[in-house]
């Protein structure tokens, strides 16, 4: 008997899976995390005593008692990370640029960042503080400081490595140098400063929450910090959460932006 | 009359890691007006240097070269490059990046709209007009880098490999639809200097053969290739095209050997 095509068992069970709602693997994954909920139920419910590690049901409770708190800690935090993080991450492409359009540009400012760059700014945090106090300013600029190293250094890297065929391809046409960077360099360095963005964004909530453990008056690191001193173990977990799904929002975002912008770009998935 | 290209003892010297390495070396080569020239050479002998030479990328060491009897400074929309490699821009469509030198020349809106979407259709890429280069084949990308060098309507077309890194068929159907556009251009008598390493390529498509020596490269000797433009593939298999081809090869043969 004679095969017709599109009817064998393979493509049968590869349309109904494509046709349901949730993928298989989207589905063992779910399965993942609600077998890892339901093992922290039962291992703070017999063996880990509360005071080390609050139970799911506490830390669920923990959220309705705070909730006024908690809303204005999580936009201090994130407003803190956004801004931080863009003011730095902008700086420092265009310091990547300026350096390398312009030698001159390149030799002042190469010792400055060559200096910078092996420090890592939560080191700096006490001086941040002495210098800014415990408000905004000075986690904002240390935020910056930190997504402006990485940034600066990405986008040299990535300028140095566009294929000089694209560059002669554009002078041969009639490009000026400007017009080079602008329709050449700009969007052949834009895959690797996706890249350079998403280690910022991880960086960013990091020093910003560090900086709030030092020295603040609001923010989630703030709240986990006063939890702390008074054993309140599911406001930290409380606060420990919230970072982590609001970091992996903010690097979905960037992803998803950065796909756009990359949308030419092939891909291996 | 003086030749449209006039390469006059051309030298390239390149500072090695140890010591300095002679590319070119007293050059010399008339190209005339509308006239389809093939580079051809043992590999290494800077034949791709001579090209981006005369395409203003690259400066000489000593030498002149002059097109239309202006020196060649800087590269120019009037001399347009097809590279080896993949030059057409990932990040722009097919219109884009055939429209891209035309942008660079302040050409008007609507004449730049007319010329691309001619373009497009003389190469075959109608149904791709606004596809990124990531969806084509490596044939269909040549196609645009060629369509890209045609749309500032250069006198002078340079053309390095541009064919190299393609498969034999897609090569041959490339190298027809060149012979066919190349006798086509009838308003304008366009010069080309086609560098490659394949003989047959360029007896083909020349109508003459400038074959080089090893490094430190110089011209050995112009071949006039005799057959009537425009040919077919047929021509590659009559006698004096393989007398042609084995003349030339006994040429570059002796200069390979020379290198031991």
């Amino acid at each position: 008997m004679a095969e017709t095509p599109g009817s064998s068992e393979q493509d049968l069970i590869q349309k109904s899976s494509r046709g349901r709602l949730v993928s298989n693997e989207a589905l063992v994954s779910l399965v993942t995390v609600l077998l890892a909920v339901v093992i922290w139920y039962y291992l703070t419910d017999s063996f880990i005593d509360k005071l080390f590690f609050p139970s799911p049901m506490d830390t669920v409770l923990v959220v309705g008692r705070m909730e006024g708190v908690l809303v204005g800690y999580f936009f201090a935090t994130l407003y803190r990370v956004v801004v931080g993080m863009l003011a730095g991450a902008i700086l420092g492409v265009l310091c990547g640029i300026a350096m390398s359009w312009n030698k001159w540009i390149n030799s002042i400012l190469d010792p400055l960042i060559e200096a910078l760059r092996p420090i890592p700014a939560v080191a700096l945090i006490p001086f941040f503080i002495l210098w800014f106090g415990i408000g905004d300013t000075g986690k904002l600029i240390l935020t910056a400081l930190g997504g402006f190293t990485v940034m600066v250094v990405t986008t040299l890297e990535a300028i140095k490595h566009v294929s000089p065929i694209y560059i002669m391809a554009a002078r041969t046409l009639g490009a000026n140098r400007l017009t080079i960077y602008r329709t050449v360099i700009l969007p052949a360095i834009t895959p690797p400063l996706i890249g350079g963005m998403r280690v910022t964004v991880a960086l960013s909530f990091a020093l910003v929450i560090a900086s709030e453990f030092m020295g603040a008056q609001s923010g989630l690191g703030y709240m986990i910090m006063l939890a702390r001193r008074t054993l309140q173990t599911d406001a930290i977990l409380v606060g420990v959460i919230i970072i982590g799904i609001t970091s992996w929002i903010v690097d979905r975002m960037v992803r998803v932006i950065g796909n756009y912008l990359t949308r030419w770009a092939p891909r291996s998935d | 009359m003086s030749a449209y290209i006039q390469i006059s003892n051309v030298q390239k010297s390149f500072a090695g890691t140890a010591r300095q390495i002679e590319a070119l070396k007293d050059v010399n080569l008339e190209v005339q007006a509308g006239e389809f020239m093939c580079l051809v050479g043992p590999s290494g002998c800077g034949k791709s240097t001579l090209v981006f030479i005369v395409a203003g990328l690259v400066t000489a060491s000593a030498g002149a070269v002059h097109v239309g009897g202006m020196q060649v400074t800087d590269p120019d929309p009037d001399r347009t490059v097809v590279f080896q490699g993949d030059a057409v821009f990932p990040w722009m469509t097919v219109a884009q990046n055939v429209g891209y030198g035309l942008q660079q020349t302040n050409t008007p809106k609507q004449e730049q709209e007319a010329i691309v979407t001619h373009l497009i259709e003389l190469v075959g890429l109608s149904g791709f007009r606004d596809a990124y280069p990531k969806e084509l084949s490596g044939g269909m990308k040549k196609r645009v880098d060629l369509a890209r060098a045609y749309a500032t309507d250069p006198t002078v077309l340079l053309m390095d490999e541009p064919f190299g890194a393609l498969d034999a068929i897609t090569k041959e159907k490339m190298q027809v639809d060149l012979m066919q556009l190349s006798v086509t251009e009838t308003d304008r008598q366009r010069t080309v200097l086609f560098v490659t390493h394949d003989l047959e390529e360029a007896i083909f498509l020349a109508d003459r053969v400038a074959v080089m020596t090893s490094r430190p490269g110089t011209i050995q000797v112009v071949l006039d290739i005799p057959f009537e433009r425009p040919r077919d593939a047929s021509v590659k298999l009559t006698h004096e095209f393989q007398e042609l081809r084995g003349q030339i090869r006994e040429l570059l043969i002796n200069e390979e050997e020379d290198e031991f």
